[in-house]
Protein backbone atom coordinates (compact mmCIF):
# COMPACT_ATOMS: atom_id res chain seq x y z
CA UNK A 1 0.00 0.00 0.00
CA UNK A 2 2.90 1.91 0.74
CA UNK A 3 4.63 1.50 -2.14
CA UNK A 4 1.02 2.50 -4.08
CA UNK A 5 1.41 5.85 -2.24
CA UNK A 6 4.67 6.62 -3.26
CA UNK A 7 4.14 5.57 -7.03
CA UNK A 8 0.68 8.09 -6.84
CA UNK A 9 2.64 11.11 -5.68
CA UNK A 10 4.91 10.14 -8.40
CA UNK A 11 2.70 10.18 -10.96
CA UNK A 12 0.01 12.39 -9.98
CA UNK A 13 1.94 15.68 -11.43
CA UNK A 14 2.18 13.77 -15.10
CA UNK A 15 -1.91 12.72 -14.33
CA UNK A 16 -2.87 16.23 -13.42
CA UNK A 17 -1.54 17.83 -16.49
CA UNK A 18 -3.63 15.13 -18.40
CA UNK A 19 -6.70 16.13 -16.15
CA UNK A 20 -6.28 19.39 -17.24
CA UNK A 21 -6.21 18.94 -20.26
CA UNK A 22 -9.10 16.53 -20.31
CA UNK A 23 -10.96 19.54 -18.74
CA UNK A 24 -9.95 21.98 -21.28
CA UNK A 25 -10.93 19.39 -24.11
CA UNK A 26 -14.03 18.48 -22.44
CA UNK A 27 -15.37 22.40 -22.23
CA UNK A 28 -14.16 23.31 -25.70
CA UNK A 29 -16.24 19.96 -26.86
CA UNK A 30 -18.80 21.72 -25.16
CA UNK A 31 -19.43 24.78 -26.22
CA UNK A 32 -19.04 23.37 -29.56
CA UNK A 33 -21.76 20.50 -29.11
CA UNK A 34 -24.23 23.47 -27.90
CA UNK A 35 -23.55 25.73 -30.20
CA UNK A 36 -24.09 23.20 -33.03
CA UNK A 37 -26.64 21.52 -31.22
CA UNK A 38 -28.98 24.64 -30.67
CA UNK A 39 -28.74 24.81 -34.51
CA UNK A 40 -29.61 21.65 -35.12
CA UNK A 41 -33.02 21.64 -32.51
CA UNK A 42 -33.62 24.63 -34.11
CA UNK A 43 -33.91 22.88 -37.37
CA UNK A 44 -35.64 20.44 -36.40
CA UNK A 45 -38.37 22.97 -34.78
CA UNK A 46 -38.32 24.88 -38.28
CA UNK A 47 -41.86 25.45 -39.82
CA UNK A 48 -39.92 24.79 -43.13
CA UNK A 49 -39.78 21.16 -43.79
CA UNK A 50 -36.25 21.39 -46.13
CA UNK A 51 -34.50 22.67 -42.79
CA UNK A 52 -36.42 19.90 -40.47
CA UNK A 53 -35.06 16.62 -43.07
CA UNK A 54 -31.64 18.45 -43.11
CA UNK A 55 -32.08 18.18 -38.94
CA UNK A 56 -33.14 14.42 -39.79
CA UNK A 57 -30.55 13.66 -41.61
CA UNK A 58 -27.71 15.22 -39.71
CA UNK A 59 -29.11 13.57 -36.32
CA UNK A 60 -29.35 10.09 -37.74
CA UNK A 61 -25.92 10.06 -39.55
CA UNK A 62 -23.69 11.71 -36.85
CA UNK A 63 -25.51 9.60 -34.20
CA UNK A 64 -24.39 6.01 -36.27
CA UNK A 65 -21.30 6.75 -36.38
CA UNK A 66 -18.92 5.57 -33.52
CA UNK A 67 -17.07 8.22 -32.18
CA UNK A 68 -13.49 7.35 -32.73
CA UNK A 69 -14.50 6.92 -36.29
CA UNK A 70 -15.47 10.62 -36.28
CA UNK A 71 -12.37 11.59 -34.57
CA UNK A 72 -10.46 9.74 -36.86
CA UNK A 73 -12.18 11.75 -39.87
CA UNK A 74 -11.41 14.73 -38.66
CA UNK A 75 -8.11 13.77 -37.70
CA UNK A 76 -6.95 12.13 -40.31
CA UNK A 77 -9.18 12.73 -43.75
CA UNK A 78 -9.73 16.65 -43.69
CA UNK A 79 -5.60 17.27 -43.95
CA UNK A 80 -6.22 14.96 -47.34
CA UNK A 81 -8.25 18.29 -48.21
CA UNK A 82 -6.33 20.54 -46.86
CA UNK A 83 -7.50 21.18 -43.49
CA UNK A 84 -4.76 20.44 -40.76
CA UNK A 85 -5.74 20.69 -37.13
CA UNK A 86 -3.66 20.15 -34.25
CA UNK A 87 -4.85 17.31 -32.43
CA UNK A 88 -6.19 19.33 -29.75
CA UNK A 89 -8.76 20.60 -31.86
CA UNK A 90 -9.49 17.82 -33.64
CA UNK A 91 -10.42 16.45 -30.95
CA UNK A 92 -12.65 19.12 -29.60
CA UNK A 93 -14.42 19.82 -32.99
CA UNK A 94 -14.85 15.79 -33.59
CA UNK A 95 -16.34 15.34 -30.04
CA UNK A 96 -17.97 18.30 -30.19
CA UNK A 97 -19.88 17.49 -33.27
CA UNK A 98 -20.55 13.81 -31.96
CA UNK A 99 -22.34 15.26 -28.90
CA UNK A 100 -23.72 17.94 -31.30
CA UNK A 101 -26.61 15.50 -31.73
CA UNK A 102 -27.45 14.55 -28.28
CA UNK A 103 -27.19 18.29 -27.04
CA UNK A 104 -29.84 19.16 -29.85
CA UNK A 105 -32.44 15.82 -29.04
CA UNK A 106 -31.91 17.46 -25.22
CA UNK A 107 -32.83 20.56 -26.20
CA UNK A 108 -35.36 19.79 -28.73
CA UNK A 109 -37.26 17.84 -26.08
CA UNK A 110 -36.85 21.04 -23.79
CA UNK A 111 -38.39 23.17 -26.36
CA UNK A 112 -41.13 20.96 -27.39
CA UNK A 113 -42.06 19.98 -23.86
CA UNK A 114 -43.21 24.45 -23.83
CA UNK A 115 -46.71 24.31 -22.80
CA UNK A 116 -48.31 25.17 -26.36
CA UNK A 117 -51.02 27.67 -24.52
CA UNK A 118 -47.65 29.96 -23.72
CA UNK A 119 -46.78 30.35 -27.46
CA UNK A 120 -50.36 31.46 -28.33
CA UNK A 121 -49.98 34.10 -25.48
CA UNK A 122 -47.21 35.32 -26.83
CA UNK A 123 -48.20 35.16 -30.64
CA UNK A 124 -51.60 36.46 -28.90
CA UNK A 125 -49.70 39.62 -27.96
CA UNK A 126 -47.95 40.21 -31.51
CA UNK A 127 -44.53 38.71 -31.04
CA UNK A 128 -43.35 36.74 -33.90
CA UNK A 129 -42.20 33.15 -34.10
CA UNK A 130 -38.71 34.28 -34.09
CA UNK A 131 -39.60 36.02 -30.46
CA UNK A 132 -41.74 33.59 -29.00
CA UNK A 133 -38.54 31.49 -29.82
CA UNK A 134 -36.85 33.27 -27.68
CA UNK A 135 -38.49 35.02 -25.01
CA UNK A 136 -40.67 31.66 -24.47
CA UNK A 137 -39.75 28.71 -26.22
CA UNK A 138 -35.80 29.06 -24.93
CA UNK A 139 -35.56 30.42 -21.75
CA UNK A 140 -38.56 27.77 -20.60
CA UNK A 141 -37.00 24.65 -22.48
CA UNK A 142 -33.63 25.10 -21.20
CA UNK A 143 -34.80 24.15 -17.57
CA UNK A 144 -36.39 21.46 -18.89
CA UNK A 145 -32.98 19.87 -20.90
CA UNK A 146 -30.99 21.00 -17.88
CA UNK A 147 -31.20 17.65 -16.35
CA UNK A 148 -30.22 15.42 -19.92
CA UNK A 149 -28.01 18.17 -20.33
CA UNK A 150 -25.78 17.23 -17.39
CA UNK A 151 -26.21 13.69 -17.90
CA UNK A 152 -24.65 13.99 -21.65
CA UNK A 153 -21.57 16.13 -20.20
CA UNK A 154 -20.87 13.55 -17.71
CA UNK A 155 -20.89 11.68 -20.77
CA UNK A 156 -18.86 13.79 -22.87
CA UNK A 157 -16.11 14.52 -19.94
CA UNK A 158 -15.89 10.56 -19.81
CA UNK A 159 -15.94 9.96 -23.80
CA UNK A 160 -12.71 12.37 -24.31
CA UNK A 161 -10.72 9.65 -23.53
CA UNK A 162 -11.16 8.43 -26.83
CA UNK A 163 -9.04 11.65 -28.07
CA UNK A 164 -6.13 9.60 -27.15
CA UNK A 165 -6.29 7.71 -29.58
CA UNK A 166 -5.36 10.80 -32.06
CA UNK A 167 -2.44 11.74 -29.79
CA UNK A 168 -4.18 14.45 -27.15
CA UNK A 169 -2.14 14.15 -24.08
CA UNK A 170 -5.00 14.17 -22.50
CA UNK A 171 -5.81 11.98 -18.79
CA UNK A 172 -6.16 8.68 -20.44
CA UNK A 173 -3.21 9.25 -23.08
CA UNK A 174 -0.91 10.38 -20.07
CA UNK A 175 -1.53 7.49 -18.14
CA UNK A 176 -1.42 4.79 -20.91
CA UNK A 177 2.37 6.27 -21.61
CA UNK A 178 3.02 6.38 -17.99
CA UNK A 179 2.15 2.74 -17.27
CA UNK A 180 3.78 1.89 -20.78
CA UNK A 181 7.33 2.98 -19.25
CA UNK A 182 6.90 2.32 -15.47
CA UNK A 183 5.11 -1.17 -16.00
CA UNK A 184 2.74 0.22 -12.64
CA UNK A 185 -0.60 -0.91 -14.64
CA UNK A 186 -2.25 -1.39 -11.56
CA UNK A 187 -1.60 2.00 -9.94
CA UNK A 188 -1.78 3.71 -12.95
CA UNK A 189 -5.46 2.78 -14.03
CA UNK A 190 -6.66 3.10 -10.41
CA UNK A 191 -5.51 6.49 -10.29
CA UNK A 192 -6.84 7.54 -13.49
CA UNK A 193 -10.37 5.95 -12.39
CA UNK A 194 -10.29 8.12 -9.19
CA UNK A 195 -9.47 11.50 -11.21
CA UNK A 196 -12.20 10.84 -13.74
CA UNK A 197 -14.36 10.19 -11.28
CA UNK A 198 -12.83 12.96 -8.96
CA UNK A 199 -13.52 15.47 -12.11
CA UNK A 200 -17.61 14.06 -12.80
CA UNK A 201 -19.15 14.24 -9.67
CA UNK A 202 -18.45 18.05 -9.47
CA UNK A 203 -19.70 18.43 -12.59
CA UNK A 204 -22.76 16.28 -11.63
CA UNK A 205 -23.16 19.06 -8.24
CA UNK A 206 -22.82 21.81 -10.52
CA UNK A 207 -25.41 20.93 -12.68
CA UNK A 208 -27.60 19.76 -10.06
CA UNK A 209 -27.13 23.41 -8.35
CA UNK A 210 -28.22 24.99 -11.17
CA UNK A 211 -31.48 23.08 -11.63
CA UNK A 212 -32.48 24.27 -8.35
CA UNK A 213 -31.77 27.96 -9.72
CA UNK A 214 -33.72 28.04 -12.29
CA UNK A 215 -36.55 26.85 -10.83
CA UNK A 216 -38.56 29.82 -10.38
CA UNK A 217 -41.05 28.92 -7.57
CA UNK B 1 -64.97 47.29 -35.11
CA UNK B 2 -65.15 43.53 -35.83
CA UNK B 3 -66.76 41.90 -38.51
CA UNK B 4 -67.21 38.03 -39.73
CA UNK B 5 -69.17 37.25 -42.60
CA UNK B 6 -69.62 33.32 -43.30
CA UNK B 7 -66.87 31.99 -41.91
CA UNK B 8 -66.66 28.67 -41.90
CA UNK B 9 -63.78 26.06 -40.42
CA UNK B 10 -62.84 22.57 -39.83
CA UNK B 11 -60.47 20.71 -37.77
CA UNK B 12 -59.93 17.68 -40.16
CA UNK B 13 -63.06 16.31 -41.79
CA UNK B 14 -64.86 17.79 -38.58
CA UNK B 15 -66.76 21.10 -39.33
CA UNK B 16 -66.77 23.36 -35.99
CA UNK B 17 -67.89 26.43 -38.11
CA UNK B 18 -70.59 26.91 -40.62
CA UNK B 19 -71.14 30.09 -41.63
CA UNK B 20 -70.93 32.20 -39.05
CA UNK B 21 -71.90 36.15 -39.37
CA UNK B 22 -71.47 38.92 -37.07
CA UNK B 23 -70.82 42.86 -36.17
CA UNK B 24 -69.77 43.98 -33.42
CA UNK B 25 -69.39 48.02 -33.02
CA UNK B 26 -66.79 49.96 -30.92
CA UNK B 27 -67.61 49.82 -27.42
CA UNK B 28 -69.98 46.97 -27.52
CA UNK B 29 -70.09 43.87 -25.23
CA UNK B 30 -70.74 40.92 -26.76
CA UNK B 31 -70.84 37.35 -24.49
CA UNK B 32 -70.45 34.18 -26.38
CA UNK B 33 -72.14 31.62 -25.24
CA UNK B 34 -73.20 27.97 -26.06
CA UNK B 35 -72.60 24.45 -25.23
CA UNK B 36 -68.82 22.92 -25.12
CA UNK B 37 -67.90 21.52 -28.43
CA UNK B 38 -70.23 24.11 -30.54
CA UNK B 39 -67.63 26.36 -31.68
CA UNK B 40 -67.44 29.80 -29.70
CA UNK B 41 -63.66 29.75 -28.62
CA UNK B 42 -63.19 28.77 -32.33
CA UNK B 43 -65.07 32.08 -33.36
CA UNK B 44 -62.99 33.83 -30.59
CA UNK B 45 -59.45 32.62 -31.70
CA UNK B 46 -60.27 33.28 -35.48
CA UNK B 47 -60.18 37.02 -34.36
CA UNK B 48 -56.85 37.26 -34.20
CA UNK B 49 -55.91 34.27 -35.93
CA UNK B 50 -54.83 32.21 -33.57
CA UNK B 51 -56.71 29.76 -35.83
CA UNK B 52 -57.05 29.83 -39.50
CA UNK B 53 -60.49 30.49 -40.74
CA UNK B 54 -61.10 28.32 -44.09
CA UNK B 55 -63.88 30.35 -45.58
CA UNK B 56 -65.56 33.73 -45.10
CA UNK B 57 -63.56 37.62 -44.47
CA UNK B 58 -62.81 38.97 -40.87
CA UNK B 59 -62.13 42.63 -40.88
CA UNK B 60 -60.96 43.80 -37.82
CA UNK B 61 -60.69 47.98 -37.01
CA UNK B 62 -61.30 48.16 -41.09
CA UNK B 63 -58.03 45.76 -41.61
CA UNK B 64 -58.95 42.38 -43.58
CA UNK B 65 -57.30 39.96 -41.48
CA UNK B 66 -54.84 38.13 -43.63
CA UNK B 67 -51.30 36.84 -42.98
CA UNK B 68 -49.85 40.25 -43.58
CA UNK B 69 -52.39 41.98 -41.41
CA UNK B 70 -51.84 39.43 -38.35
CA UNK B 71 -49.31 41.65 -36.06
CA UNK B 72 -50.98 45.01 -36.87
CA UNK B 73 -54.32 43.10 -35.88
CA UNK B 74 -52.92 41.87 -32.73
CA UNK B 75 -51.62 44.93 -31.83
CA UNK B 76 -55.74 46.23 -31.87
CA UNK B 77 -56.72 43.29 -30.21
CA UNK B 78 -55.87 41.77 -26.61
CA UNK B 79 -56.94 38.14 -25.42
CA UNK B 80 -57.54 36.68 -21.95
CA UNK B 81 -57.18 33.12 -21.46
CA UNK B 82 -59.02 30.31 -19.61
CA UNK B 83 -56.16 29.17 -17.97
CA UNK B 84 -53.91 32.64 -17.52
CA UNK B 85 -51.00 31.77 -19.95
CA UNK B 86 -48.87 33.97 -17.69
CA UNK B 87 -45.08 33.17 -18.65
CA UNK B 88 -43.95 31.28 -15.65
CA UNK B 89 -40.66 32.76 -15.61
CA UNK B 90 -41.16 36.42 -15.72
CA UNK B 91 -43.08 38.42 -12.39
CA UNK B 92 -45.78 40.07 -12.83
CA UNK B 93 -44.62 43.32 -13.49
CA UNK B 94 -41.94 41.42 -16.20
CA UNK B 95 -45.34 39.66 -18.16
CA UNK B 96 -47.37 43.03 -18.34
CA UNK B 97 -44.33 44.79 -19.83
CA UNK B 98 -43.24 42.03 -22.06
CA UNK B 99 -45.87 42.79 -25.40
CA UNK B 100 -45.05 47.01 -24.85
CA UNK B 101 -41.41 46.49 -24.93
CA UNK B 102 -41.14 43.50 -27.40
CA UNK B 103 -43.77 44.12 -29.69
CA UNK B 104 -44.54 47.89 -29.11
CA UNK B 105 -40.91 48.89 -28.85
CA UNK B 106 -41.49 50.92 -25.94
CA UNK B 107 -38.77 51.31 -23.80
CA UNK B 108 -38.68 49.38 -20.25
CA UNK B 109 -39.07 52.42 -17.65
CA UNK B 110 -42.51 54.03 -19.24
CA UNK B 111 -43.51 50.61 -19.55
CA UNK B 112 -42.94 49.57 -15.88
CA UNK B 113 -44.86 52.99 -14.94
CA UNK B 114 -48.12 51.81 -17.02
CA UNK B 115 -47.82 48.66 -15.43
CA UNK B 116 -48.02 49.62 -11.62
CA UNK B 117 -50.56 51.92 -12.77
CA UNK B 118 -52.36 48.70 -14.68
CA UNK B 119 -51.66 47.19 -11.26
CA UNK B 120 -53.16 49.70 -9.42
CA UNK B 121 -56.57 49.32 -11.59
CA UNK B 122 -56.31 45.15 -11.43
CA UNK B 123 -56.07 46.35 -7.40
CA UNK B 124 -52.58 43.66 -7.38
CA UNK B 125 -49.77 46.87 -6.75
CA UNK B 126 -47.88 44.90 -3.82
CA UNK B 127 -47.58 41.46 -6.23
CA UNK B 128 -45.69 43.30 -8.96
CA UNK B 129 -42.24 40.66 -8.38
CA UNK B 130 -44.00 38.00 -7.66
CA UNK B 131 -44.20 35.19 -9.76
CA UNK B 132 -47.48 33.67 -11.48
CA UNK B 133 -46.52 30.47 -9.92
CA UNK B 134 -46.95 32.18 -6.47
CA UNK B 135 -50.79 34.23 -7.06
CA UNK B 136 -54.19 32.28 -6.62
CA UNK B 137 -56.03 31.89 -10.23
CA UNK B 138 -58.06 34.40 -9.61
CA UNK B 139 -54.76 37.08 -9.12
CA UNK B 140 -53.14 35.63 -12.64
CA UNK B 141 -56.17 36.24 -14.31
CA UNK B 142 -56.03 39.75 -13.05
CA UNK B 143 -52.50 40.15 -14.14
CA UNK B 144 -54.05 38.40 -17.57
CA UNK B 145 -56.46 41.19 -17.90
CA UNK B 146 -53.73 43.57 -17.07
CA UNK B 147 -51.14 42.14 -19.76
CA UNK B 148 -54.10 42.44 -22.13
CA UNK B 149 -54.81 46.30 -21.26
CA UNK B 150 -51.18 47.32 -21.52
CA UNK B 151 -51.19 46.37 -25.14
CA UNK B 152 -53.81 49.52 -25.18
CA UNK B 153 -56.06 47.70 -27.43
CA UNK B 154 -59.08 48.48 -29.02
CA UNK B 155 -61.15 45.20 -28.52
CA UNK B 156 -60.45 42.23 -25.60
CA UNK B 157 -61.41 38.73 -26.51
CA UNK B 158 -61.86 36.84 -23.13
CA UNK B 159 -61.92 32.92 -23.60
CA UNK B 160 -63.91 31.60 -20.78
CA UNK B 161 -61.88 34.15 -18.12
CA UNK B 162 -63.60 32.46 -15.22
CA UNK B 163 -64.08 28.60 -15.83
CA UNK B 164 -60.37 27.56 -14.68
CA UNK B 165 -61.30 29.51 -11.43
CA UNK B 166 -62.49 28.43 -8.07
CA UNK B 167 -66.24 29.45 -7.57
CA UNK B 168 -64.53 31.93 -4.92
CA UNK B 169 -62.35 33.66 -6.79
CA UNK B 170 -64.60 34.30 -9.94
CA UNK B 171 -66.12 37.39 -7.83
CA UNK B 172 -63.06 39.55 -8.45
CA UNK B 173 -61.87 39.00 -12.08
CA UNK B 174 -65.53 39.66 -13.48
CA UNK B 175 -65.31 42.82 -10.84
CA UNK B 176 -62.46 44.04 -13.49
CA UNK B 177 -64.08 42.71 -16.67
CA UNK B 178 -67.11 45.35 -15.34
CA UNK B 179 -65.08 48.33 -14.76
CA UNK B 180 -63.75 47.41 -18.09
CA UNK B 181 -67.44 47.29 -19.94
CA UNK B 182 -67.73 51.13 -17.92
CA UNK B 183 -64.91 52.36 -19.56
CA UNK B 184 -66.39 51.99 -23.07
CA UNK B 185 -64.03 49.00 -23.96
CA UNK B 186 -65.01 46.64 -26.86
CA UNK B 187 -64.89 43.07 -25.23
CA UNK B 188 -66.32 39.90 -27.38
CA UNK B 189 -66.56 37.11 -23.74
CA UNK B 190 -67.08 33.47 -24.29
CA UNK B 191 -68.58 32.74 -21.42
CA UNK B 192 -70.47 30.42 -19.25
CA UNK B 193 -71.37 33.25 -16.57
CA UNK B 194 -74.68 34.00 -17.65
CA UNK B 195 -75.95 36.09 -14.99
CA UNK B 196 -72.89 38.29 -15.53
CA UNK B 197 -73.22 38.69 -19.17
CA UNK B 198 -77.02 39.48 -18.39
CA UNK B 199 -75.82 42.25 -16.40
CA UNK B 200 -73.04 43.37 -18.48
CA UNK B 201 -73.38 42.29 -22.08
CA UNK B 202 -75.16 44.65 -24.93
CA UNK B 203 -75.29 41.72 -27.16
CA UNK B 204 -75.60 37.73 -26.63
CA UNK B 205 -74.74 35.18 -29.36
CA UNK B 206 -75.86 31.31 -28.55
CA UNK B 207 -73.93 29.54 -30.43
CA UNK B 208 -74.36 25.76 -31.30
CA UNK B 209 -72.80 23.45 -34.18
CA UNK B 210 -70.83 26.62 -35.04
CA UNK B 211 -74.04 27.98 -36.21
CA UNK B 212 -75.12 30.96 -34.72
CA UNK B 213 -78.45 30.14 -33.70
CA UNK B 214 -79.36 33.44 -31.66
CA UNK B 215 -77.93 37.11 -31.77
CA UNK B 216 -79.56 39.80 -29.96
CA UNK B 217 -79.62 41.82 -27.01
CA UNK B 218 -77.83 40.38 -24.00
CA UNK B 219 -81.31 41.03 -21.74
CA UNK B 220 -83.90 39.33 -23.98
CA UNK B 221 -81.59 36.68 -25.50
CA UNK B 222 -80.53 35.32 -22.09
CA UNK B 223 -83.93 35.79 -20.34
CA UNK B 224 -86.46 35.08 -22.57
CA UNK B 225 -85.00 33.10 -25.83
CA UNK B 226 -86.77 32.41 -28.85
CA UNK B 227 -84.93 29.16 -30.07
CA UNK B 228 -85.88 26.16 -27.98
CA UNK B 229 -82.33 24.71 -27.91
CA UNK B 230 -81.71 28.16 -26.42
CA UNK B 231 -83.78 27.57 -23.44
CA UNK B 232 -83.13 24.21 -23.03
CA UNK B 233 -79.33 25.46 -22.56
CA UNK B 234 -80.13 27.98 -20.17
CA UNK B 235 -82.69 25.71 -18.36
CA UNK B 236 -79.44 23.13 -17.82
CA UNK B 237 -77.03 25.83 -17.11
CA UNK B 238 -79.04 27.71 -14.51
CA UNK B 239 -80.25 25.08 -12.72
CA UNK B 240 -78.13 22.02 -13.81
CA UNK B 241 -79.87 19.79 -10.77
Amino acid sequence: MSEFMTDAIAFLPVLGRGLVTTILLTLCALAVSLALGLVWALMGLSQHAPLRWTNKIVVNTVRGIPIIVQLFCVYFVLPEWGIDLDPFVAGAVGLGIAYSVYQAENLRGGFESVDKQLVEAGTALGMSRAQVTRRVVMPLGLRTALPSFGNTTVMLLKDSSIASTITVAELTRSGQLLAISTFKNGTVYVLIALLYLAASIPLAMAVRALEKKAAWR
Amino acid sequence: MIELKNIAKSFGTRQVLRDVSFSIAAGEVACLIGPSGSGKSTILRTINGLERHDAGTITVDGTLLTDAALPAIRRKVSMVFQRFNLFPHRTVIENIIEGPVQVLGEDAESARLRAMELLKRVDLADRADAYPGQLSGGQQQRIGIARALAMGPQAILFDEPTSALDPERVGEVLAVMRELTQDGMTMVVVTHEISFAREVADRALFIDEGVILEDGPAREVLTAPSAERTRLFLDRVLSPL
